[in-house]
């Protein structure tokens, strides 16, 4: 077992980095540091944040889930057609999370059962959600929602906007789970050693079902989000969504090998990149070098987490 | 506590490198130049079309004495993101805005953002959802595109008259519910329908896409030998179509009409595989779209629906339209 140490640390300068990039960005640019451009940025983060935080239960098992960005495409045109359809807000909502969290599901059976390498399971799943999505619509967007419904997005409390409330649920849910429940843990050891773990006597093919289940789950909360907020829901949606989750999971230090890692460092790892993003557009960057920077936090951030831990005695 | 101080480190580091690449960008708004500053939000910027039109909206910020701030999601899909840089662009408060909506129906919330803002918007290119918009009641300062109706009529007025009145057409359509394909047939149609002896055998979606455009069009010749004309709502389906007249033995006895004369379909045309395109001027579009957003930024008037000419290509003129290029 790692120190728990490391992992603070780790995470320490995580959160270093994110206030010196504030701190940079006030010095550049006026626009940044008000109150009303930091709540854009925890807007924007908020649907990017709440798939990335199903992904990190996902990457601290040791496995991967390509298949996100798919997932918020099918579970947001459930929902938009649910609510088409006439049915009331919370049925339609529960339909849609109810569809994230078994296409979820069935990741995890493809992988457990199926023994699929969770890569190819989830590659999988990405074309045939995506296609599922595609079919389900024929190809177009379903749009134009009642007001009630997109507050979601687009509510304010006390001039805070309300994606930002769900993914502090969601965090604080989510994070009680991880380290409060023995499924939390079990999580963290079929990451570390799975056959150990499997020894000790743990159903690790259920539990690992389950953290597929969860990362659906997550993304189907980001397609409610999403819908609310673009007032409709496209099969196109969240295109490469996965690789912006498994960005801000890996920039928050959860390890790639799997073990390790925490919702605390993938909230400040979503944030980086949203905070990157915004202050790219405001400082008026060109959109080929904001594609260059973003690359290179990623690669630096694991880097140094690699090259620390060769270093290890 | 190392590990913590040299991630630090790092990413610092690369946020310096950011900062630099933020500094050396001449577009930089947040730059003290007092002029007044301008966006133009593309749908993206891998694609030719939008890079004319970038260039266009450069020049006319330079001649209007402005600041341009040209930006785009990596991806065409991606509405949300473009979404995301309308709102920071908002933060940044430039002075108009001007944006080729990624989507017609999912960029009125964020347009609804910029009126509340007071920043004037002036849509370019793809039309905003007109239920949508009335909807949520969002305002525009103008828009600026070309005429897809009218390009439709151009073409099927060139094949009346090229045919003496008498084809027998298959239509091949862009992805179903898409404005612009819908503008391009509708045209099209309408121009046709004075002329009895031209007739359409076949009309069916190819998804502006090379490879649906020969396969459907090869299911059509099947179906229909005696076709003599094929429209297509984009050139390259056209392309397309023109192959699978080459592999039905049939190249030189079917007309090809297609639409935004690029440059293979231009080649196309010398080279006498096709017959008609039409010419959308995407610099013309930009430049447009940055003088209207500018007068609505001094509150002057606008014209609300600003056309950019379209013109017809044919192989008197492809050769000369090629090089003014």
């Amino acid at each position: 077992m790692r120190p728990r140490l490391s992992a603070s640390g780790r995470r320490l300068g995580t959160l270093a980095g994110l206030f010196a990039l504030c701190a940079l960005l006030w010095a550049l640019t006026p626009h940044f540091l008000t109150v009303s451009n930091l709540l854009n940025v925890l807007e924007q983060t908020s649907i990017n944040a709440v798939i990335a935080a199903g992904m990190t239960f996902v990457i601290i098992s040791a496995g991967i889930d390509l298949s996100v960005g798919s997932l918020v495409a099918v579970a947001g045109v459930v929902l938009a057609s649910a609510l088409h359809a006439g049915a009331p807000t919370a049925i339609a909502m529960a339909a849609s999370l109810a569809v994230g969290c078994g296409f979820g599901l069935l990741n995890g059976l493809a992988i457990t059962w199926g023994r699929l390498p969770p890569f190819i399971a989830t590659l999988g799943m990405m074309s045939i959600a995506r296609g599922c999505a595609l079919l389900f619509t024929e190809g177009r967007p379903v749009s134009g929602f009642d007001p009630a419904f997109r507050s979601i997005a687009t509510a304010r409390l006390a001039g805070i906007p309300a994606p930002v409330f769900v993914t502090t649920a969601v965090y604080v849910l989510a994070h009680a789970v991880l380290s409060e429940t023995r499924f939390g843990r079990y999580v963290y050891s079929i990451g570390g050693n799975e056959e150990a773990t499997r020894l000790s006597g743990v159903n690790v093919r259920l539990h690992k079902t389950l953290v597929y289940g969860v990362s659906g789950l997550a993304s189907a909360v980001a397609a409610v989000l999403l819908t609310a907020r673009l007032n409709s829901a496209q099969p196109i949606a969240g295109i490469m969504y996965e690789l912006d989750a498994i960005a801000a999971t890996v920039i928050g230090g959860t390890s790639l090998m799997g073990g390790e890692g925490g919702l605390g460092g993938t909230i400040i790892g979503a944030l980086i990149m949203g905070v990157l993003r915004n202050g790219l557009n405001l400082l008026g960057v060109s959109s080929f070098v904001q594609q260059i920077v973003i690359g290179l936090v990623i690669v630096v951030a694991v880097l140094i987490d690699t090259v620390l831990k060769s270093r290890k005695p | 506590m190392l590990h913590s101080r040299v991630r630090f480190i790092g990413i610092l580091s690369v946020s310096a490198l950011a900062a630099f690449a933020g500094a050396c960008n001449r577009d930089t708004p947040g730059a003290s130049s007092g002029k007044p500053r301008v966006a133009l939000v593309l749908k993206t910027l891998n694609n030719p079309f939008f890079i004319d039109m970038q260039r266009g909206a450069e020049r006319a910020a330079k001649d209007l004495n402005i600041d341009l701030v040209v930006q785009a999601a990596d991806r065409e899909t991606d509405v949300e993101r473009q979404m995301q840089i309308v709102e920071n662009l908002i933060q940044a408060h430039v002075g108009a805005l001007a944006l080729t909506p990624s989507g017609s129906r999912e960029v009125v919330p964020v347009v609804g953002k910029a009126n509340a803002s007071n920043i004037p918007v002036v849509i370019v290119d793809t039309r905003l959802d007109q239920k949508a918009a009335t909807d949520a009641g969002v305002k525009i300062a103008s828009f600026v595109g070309s005429d897809n109706y009218r390009g439709g009529q151009l073409v099927g007025q060139y094949l009346v008259k090229a045919s003496n009145g008498h084809a027998r057409v298959a239509i091949l359509e862009g992805i179903p519910g898409h404005e612009t394909g819908d503008s391009r047939v509708r045209g099209f149609k309408d121009a046709i329908k004075d002329s009895p002896g031209v007739t359409i055998v076949a009309s069916q979606p190819a998804n502006w896409e090379r490879d649906q455009g020969f396969n459907v069009f090869q299911n059509i010749l099947q179906a229909h030998a005696d076709i003599d004309t094929v429209f297509a709502c984009n050139d390259i389906m056209a392309l397309g179509a023109i192959e699978a007249i080459a592999a039905a033995g049939k190249a030189g006895r079917i007309r090809v009409l297609g639409f935004d004369a690029i440059d293979d379909a231009r080649r196309a045309i010398t080279e006498g595989r096709m017959t008609a395109t039409v010419a959308q001027y995407p610099d013309e579009m930009g430049r447009a779209a940055i003088e209207a957003a500018v007068k609505a930024m001094k509150g002057e008037a606008v014209a609300a629906d600003i056309g950019v000419r379209i013109g017809l290509i044919t192989k008197e003129n492809a050769a000369r339209e090629s090089e003014k290029k």
